[in-house]
């Protein structure tokens, strides 16, 4: 018992009070506003772990698709989203399904307990997916392959690495960036009775993302004592004092998706509606976070696309330039010849700068090293944005 | 007798050891007597290391391996900062972030008896010295100094505690006083206790005060002196710009130019520093 007591965190009575009287003060004990969010970091990592493998047994994804690291402050949560082909449901024949596992790891913090879920992973997984599932923000039906027979499964998967406070928020935006920038092969339909179904490899055809409504974000309030004060975004210490916390999920249109109140203090209608408008607010200001963060994701993934033809031809670069040089004197003729070259320079150009990235990026091999250069190489994509996509 | 350490160390001392360093061969020094701290481990006449660190070495003879964690290893005389867990009949038991709950003997404050025994609640931040640190056994504290007075130790009342990893509670005890405290120092007043084991204890008079000393505090771990400095100052003015926009005027109290600082130097030998100070509980 006595190990059990040493490995709980806990607060001093000092803590506790000292959140309070400065809460009479406006002041919160990191510096912020009541009504300041923690500093948001989303990156997208390219190393995905190998999860359970899917039922048919095709090796589906492009490793660094639908996953994200998201930070909210100090707090950490790393999002996965994963897809396989199942039998969709009975009674919904015509849909694929979406189901979010969380996975709170006791490293995140000594109150986790390996193994079995306790009651915050329970709530937190259900928060997120009430926010996800009822507002009906993935499209579902365009996940079906076949009806009644074959539908994509979507699977998201939560890690708690660090518990600063505040996970269903942070968890939620894992989540959102992982379904945003996840992508799930192409299936046609083939074969004499056209019941036959082709998985298309990423190489051959190029994966389709998400159809994704909208962005429900969850905006967390914590409430202290009877009169009423309140805080966003709460910090660890800060749940530990609160008396009720309140979780509001709302997209930037305004809408509402889902609430969920927890703790026993009781919460006046005229605050709860208060907090409904600053939910609102914040999730437009955190939808445009994630959007932003998506975008310089996805411009950087084009890009590497184009890496990645001039490296898989790396071996026979001067036939590749034989080619192009070919192309070069066919269109020669043409009218607009003049602008088809300037492209295929710049596309050379391209190719070069990319294999000089690759050559510099090839001694770091560890996990940070390969999330910097994510990120490096989103800043050096912007340079040239209207590039390769005439 | 010879205080300088042998040949093979000179190399080893004040740099990074991994476990499985060899940082003394001690059949080499048959007359001399040496200390060891946390982190090294004798095999017959070998000293090696057994966690990742800097090794140090203080006069006359001793050794240690200094590392930044978030767990604290108990190490007698090791001055700390517990939180009260439980209350038994002839001890407290203080969590004092190491793996195993600390043992707080109920007479271990100055003049203790039987009839005398404070009465903590669960949750009471106490300022503690380490007695007793052996393996294999809960690590015991005392209230008290060595020679038995209740020195500064005891309940530290009010104020605000956060924890931070132990190399920047060694930090802050540093000799020299610590850039961060002392550039804080020159523009606000305030009083602070660090425990070794990643602890730090913050009071002031307003709780702006506390709450910008905490922050500075704990964004220095990764800083070095002159970066402090010129953290904390930006820190300030950006204050003093709010504190503008928002009326509240400066309380010419908080301007004192001088503060009150609890000082323990990291060795392994007791010793009752001189100017720390604060309120005895």
């Amino acid at each position: 018992m006595e190990t059990r007591l040493a490995n709980t965190w806990r607060m001093t009575v000092n803590e506790k009070k000292f959140i309070e009287t400065a809460l009479d003060s406006n002041l919160r004990i990191d510096g912020r506003n009541p009504l300041e969010f923690r500093n948001i970091t989303i990156k997208f990592g390219r190393q995905v772990p190998r999860f359970a493998s899917c039922a048919i047994g095709f090796s589906l994804l492009s490793s660094e698709d639908g996953s994200s690291d998201v930070l909210l402050g100090k707090t950490r949560v790393m999002g996965f989203v994963t897809a396989q082909l199942v039998q969709p449901y009975r009674d919904r024949p015509n849909e694929g399904s979406l189901s979010i596992y969380t996975e709170f790891s006791p490293m995140a913090d000594p109150a986790f307990e390996s193994g079995r879920p306790g009651e915050s992973a329970v709530e937190l997984g259900r928060v997120v997916d009430r926010g996800l599932r009822e507002s009906r923000a993935v499209d579902t039906e365009s996940l079906c392959v076949l009806a009644g027979r074959l539908a994509w499964a979507i699977r998201i998967d939560l890690h708690i690495i660090d518990n600063a406070g505040n996970l269903v928020d942070a968890a939620n935006i894992a989540a959102l960036a992982a379904l945003l920038t996840f992508r799930r092969p192409e299936c046609t339909l083939g074969g004499d009775d056209g019941r036959e179904v082709i998985i298309h490899k990423p190489e051959e055809r190029e994966p389709l993302p998400l159809i994704i409504h909208h962005l429900p974000i969850a905006v967390t309030f914590a409430f202290f004592g009877s009169e009423g004060k309140m805080v966003v975004d709460p910090t660890h210490n800060e749940e530990d004092v609160v008396g009720a916390r309140m979780t509001v999920t709302a997209n930037a249109n305004g809408d509402i998706c889902a609430i969920q109140k927890a703790g026993g203090e009781g919460v006046p209608q005229s605050i709860i509606l208060h907090c409904l408008r600053l939910a609102a607010m914040n999730a437009e200001s955190i939808t445009k976070k994630i959007k932003s963060a998506v975008e310089v994701y996805n411009t950087e993934r084009a890009l590497r696309k184009i890496k990645r033809h001039s490296t898989s031809v790396a071996a026979s670069v001067s036939i590749a330039d034989g080619d192009r040089r070919e192309l070069q004197n066919k269109v020669t003729g043409n009218a607009d010849d003049e602008l088809s070259r300037r492209h295929i320079e710049r596309l050379k150009l391209e190719s070069e700068e990319a294999s000089v990235n690759q050559i510099s990026n090839a001694d770091g091999g560890s996990d940070s090293s390969e999330l910097g250069r994510t990120m490096k190489g989103a800043g050096s994509a912007k340079s040239f944005l209207g590039g390769p996509s005439n | 007798m010879d205080a300088k350490p042998s040949g093979l160390t000179t190399s080893f001392v004040n740099n990074l050891v991994v476990p499985g360093d060899v940082v003394l061969d001690i059949s080499s020094m048959a007359n001399q007597t040496i200390k060891l701290g946390g982190g090294l481990r004798q095999d017959s006449d070998a000293i090696s290391v057994i966690k990742a660190g800097k090794l140090r070495f203080s006069k006359p003879n001793k050794y240690w391996v200094e590392t930044s964690q978030k767990r604290y290893v108990p190490c007698a005389e090791d001055t700390i900062l517990g939180i009260v867990v439980d209350s038994k009949p002839d001890n407290f038991l203080i969590d004092i972030k190491s793996p195993t709950l600390a043992y707080l003997p109920v007479l271990a404050f100055e003049g203790g008896t039987r009839r005398n025994i404070p009465k903590f609640e669960d949750g009471t931040l106490l300022y503690v010295r380490v007695v007793k640190a052996n393996t294999g056994m809960y690590p015991e504290l005392s209230c008290t100094d060595a020679s038995g007075k209740a020195a500064e130790f005891g309940v530290l009342k009010d104020g605000y505690m956060f924890e931070c990893s132990t190399g920047l509670a060694r930090m802050l005890l540093s000799s020299p006083t610590c850039p961060v405290l002392e550039a804080l120092g020159k523009k606000l007043s305030y009083e602070i206790a660090v425990g070794l084991n990643g602890r730090v204890w913050v009071n002031a008079d307003s709780p702006s005060t506390i709450i910008v000393v905490a922050n500075a505090i704990m964004n220095s771990e990764t800083l070095s002196g002159v970066q402090q400095k010129i953290m904390v100052e930006k820190l300030l003015q950006k204050i003093q710009v709010n504190r503008v926009r928002f009326h509240l005027l400066v309380p010419s109290k908080s301007r004192y130019l001088h503060y009150h600082l609890h000082r323990h130097i990291s060795e392994f030998d007791s010793k009752t520093s001189k100017d720390a100070y604060r309120d005895s509980p």
